[in-house]
């Protein structure tokens, strides 16, 4: 039985789970700096859980990557990669070592700020090196899941059981053509749901076309040039009504309940096979340049699990939070905790006294990012 | 006399003016080891001594006349100082000009811009009205905003396109404000690369410490000397054309001697552009373009609009402003664009922008957040010269460049450094080519 076969028989069950969510272990990582040897930090790290080979094995594999804001903003004029971004150099590690590991093809993927364009594009204007990029291992591919991309049609994911936002999404195909999904996201704080990790990086696989501020009113906008502030995070505006819509009609406004529930509702429908998180540079108080008062913050960590909920859950608590804090609490002042909802809905538990720890203790990684 | 012929020995398009603070003769010793060969001083010296040390190192000096004070008279003072001739700096009529000129010296109209005069036989064409180059801090913060760059060098370029003369921009650094030695370079290549000069002009508190010899001062002073001798061992850049698919037809009336106008938006978004203006559109000038603008349609007559159809037919795109649209002209002391012209720009933007796509212009550039480059062509047609400036106070990196054409070879050049060959590698419809990273200024030669 796989996942996804597996979720949608859960799907059958009530939206509260009776049994305890699932636990897996989550691997730590010292890494200081984007310079050192990354691949071989991360052959460690995948061999702590169990090997990459039979993950990937003669696998298409997408990677989404959080790329979230436009690459022209920058915090103190430093590369993305630093501070809210990806690291191009974790990418390429983790794409060379998949490749090592008998992968046959691997997508990076994300939906590109304010734009359908190749995602290659994108990348260069994030200073990435494209061409180094495609040589770390074979069949690397790109694909912008903004709009509907190289596919005819959008895939329809159902989230299983009674879902808390929207009953199922309509994504862009290379969520649906792959054997392995991987969340490569980057440690940080988030404005709006406390944090960002590889749960909450999955907002982004929604594409603009349909769930963005300029969608078509009846069918997707190919051409998307806005985020989802009006659409998804506040409910201002209706998404395309090509896609199943919101289960309840009296629709929330508060972004806090919006986005977090959303994000669960996208971990139950796309399961994530393989969570990473780059915590080797980052920043702390928002997710991007546009949040004030941020500041630049070097946690010097890797984190990957095979579980999100279980993941994330150990990144939070590197990051100096309880990863089951409720709403009120830092960092979920203003907003619910992703993390719990994703529990709730029998993703992963948060429970760190069930969650194996290999590698670099939390107590060791700890790097508290309210300081 | 002499000293207004030295001037004109010197050729005014090789003339690299400052305003000098001071006409103590001890202050031309801080020329020495710097491009600079024009002095403008606020008023003629008592003496022609400081003339004359000035022109022994080569230097002319002239002096600024502003509105209020009679031309004729200034030039019978600068004629006792031994000057080489008068700034006009403000609205005067063209007698002014003819005043001094009758007096044996060279007369200088740094024009508002709704004023400019394009005079064949001027010998420099000029405005003392610009923008502060730099990068405008953003009222409203979002994820999917950038940068806006304040910028003169649509303006410039206009200018550039309708004249021959050298041309100059004379904006003072704002008022009481700490001016960091890299906006000097950047409002110093801001003009340089849309092959115009800006006449340095060193904020008072600078001024001071450079005259009393300060370290730092010193320090940034060479750095500014610097800056501006890479673009005289450059000079013949300033000649080369743009290197651009993209024409945008406009008259001085349609908004094309306002910053923030068309030439500006499209050059903030990284596009080359062929400034034409109105005087100027034949078939001839659309020669190698396969995208126009034509920003006021209303301003053309039939000729010129025949070389449009002509251009049309012969498999170009052509995209009008909506009817009637025409911008009003600039006002008085108007130099940046209203809100309300701004949005009608912000129309033909959008409408261009979905028309032109991805296509690539002359080149299209990567991660240059916070920069603007200039593309120029050699007359020789085998080389062309990618100007970036960078408008941050942070390093650019990892810069990508994809220009149109066939080139086998890439060199870099930078103020300070030595000349690096970088690798040149195919794309679809160029060559590709990587620049590690620009601190202000990085000018890539293709050939």
């Amino acid at each position: 039985m796989t996942r996804r076969e597996l979720l949608a028989l859960l799907g059958a069950a009530p939206l509260v789970s009776a049994v305890d969510p699932p636990a897996a272990p989550v691997a730590i990582a010292r890494a200081t700096s984007y310079d050192g040897d990354l691949t071989a930090v991360l052959a460690t790290m995948f061999d702590q859980l169990g090997g990459l080979g039979r993950l990937v094995r003669g696998k298409t594999v997408t990677i989404k990557l959080n790329l979230t804001g436009s690459p022209a903003l920058r915090f103190q004029g430093k590369p993305p990669g630093v501070t809210h971004y990806t690291h191009p150099k974790v990418a390429g590690a983790v794409a060379h070592l998949m490749g090592q590991a008998g992968a046959r093809r691997i997508r990076f993927v994300e939906s590109c700020a304010a734009g359908g364009g190749p995602m290659e594009e994108y990348l260069l204007d994030s200073g990435w090196n494209v061409r180094a990029l495609m040589g770390a291992a074979p069949g690397i591919e790109f694909e912008n899941t903004n709009n509907l991309g190289k596919a005819r049609r959008y895939s329809r994911f159902k989230v299983p059981g009674r879902a808390y936002m929207y009953p199922a999404f309509d994504l862009n195909h290379s969520y649906e053509d792959t054997d392995v999904f991987v969340s490569l996201a980057k440690l940080k704080n988030h404005e709006t749901c406390g944090v960002t990790l590889s749960l909450k990086n999955l907002f982004g696989i929604t594409p603009a076309s349909i769930y963005g501020d300029d969608a078509g009113k009846n069918e997707p906008n190919e051409n998307p040039a806005e985020g989802r502030a009006e659409s998804l995070h506040l409910a201002h505006r209706r998404i395309s009504s090509s896609a199943p819509q919101e289960v309840n009609a009296a629709h929330s406004h508060d972004a806090g309940y919006r986005v977090p529930h959303i994000v669960a509702d996208l971990a139950a429908a796309r399961p994530v096979d393989l969570a990473l998180i780059d915590g080797i540079e980052s920043i702390a108080g928002g997710e991007g340049p546009w949040v004030g008062g941020l500041r630049l913050v070097r946690p010097g960590i890797l984190i990957a699990g095979t579980n999100p909920v279980a993941t994330d859950a150990v990144a939070a608590a590197v990051m100096g939070y309880d990863p089951r804090a409720p709403r009120g609490t830092p960092p979920f002042r203003h907003c619910d905790n992703t993390l719990r909802l994703a529990e709730t809905r029998g993703l992963g538990t948060t429970d760190l006294a069930r969650i194996e720890v290999r590698g670099l203790a939390i107590a060791r990684a700890r790097f508290p990012f309210s300081a | 006399m002499i000293l207004a012929a030295l001037l004109l020995a010197l050729n005014l398009a090789d003339a690299v003016p400052v305003r000098w603070p001071s006409v103590d003769l001890k202050t031309l010793e801080l020329l020495a080891e710097t491009p600079v060969n024009l002095l403008l001083v606020d008023r003629a010296p008592a003496s022609p001594a400081f003339a004359e040390q000035a022109a022994a190192r080569g230097v002319a000096v002239l002096a600024v006349v502003r509105p209020g004070a009679d031309p004729a008279a200034s030039a019978r003072s600068a004629v006792s100082s031994k000057l080489a001739g008068i700034v006009l700096e403000g609205e005067f009529p063209p007698s002014a000009a003819q005043a001094v000129r009758e007096a044996g010296l060279v007369a200088i109209e740094l024009s508002p811009r709704s004023a400019i005069r394009f005079d064949p036989s001027a010998p420099v064409i000029g405005s003392y009205q610009g923008v502060w180059p730099g990068i405008r801090p953003q009222t409203r913060a979002a994820p999917t905003g950038g940068p806006w760059i304040e910028t003169n060098t649509g303006f410039l370029r206009f200018l550039r396109a309708a004249t021959t003369a050298p041309v100059w921009i004379g904006n003072l650094p704002p008022p009481k404000t700490v001016i960091p030695a890299e906006a000097y370079l950047q409002a110093i290549c801001d003009a340089s690369v849309a092959g115009a000069r800006w006449i340095v002009a060193l904020d008072d508190g600078f001024s001071a410490r450079l005259l009393a010899r300060e370290p730092g001062a010193l320090k940034d002073w060479r750095r500014i000397a610097a800056q501006l001798q890479f673009f005289e061992e450059h000079k013949e850049w300033r000649n080369w054309q743009p290197y651009s698919r993209l024409a945008v037809v406009q008259d001085a009336g349609s908004g094309a001697m306002l910053s923030g106008g068309i030439l500006d938006m499209i050059v903030t978004r990284h596009m080359p552009v062929r400034p034409v203006p109105v005087p100027k559109l034949t078939k001839e000038a659309l020669e190698g373009a396969t995208w126009a603008v034509n920003v006021d349609p209303a301003a053309l007559v039939p000729a010129q609009k025949e070389a449009l159809v002509a251009f049309a037919r012969a498999g170009g795109t052509l995209l009008n402003g909506p009817p009637g649209w025409k911008f009003p002209a600039p006002r008085d002391n108007q130099i940046t664009l209203g809100e309300k012209e701004l949005a009608q720009i912000d129309g033909i933007w959008k409408g261009m922008n979905s028309m032109i796509g991805r296509t690539n212009l002359g080149v299209r550039l990567f991660n240059v957040s916070g920069t603007l480059s200039s593309l120029l062509g050699a007359p020789d047609g085998k080389r062309v010269v990618l100007q970036l400036v960078n408008y941050t106070n942070y390093p650019v990196e990892s810069v990508t460049v994809q220009v149109l054409g066939k080139f086998t070879r890439a060199r870099l050049y930078s103020p300070g450094n030595p000349v690096r060959d970088l690798e040149v590698y195919s794309i679809e419809d160029g060559v590709g080519v990587d620049i590690p990273q620009v601190a202000v200024l990085a000018a890539l030669v293709l050939e």
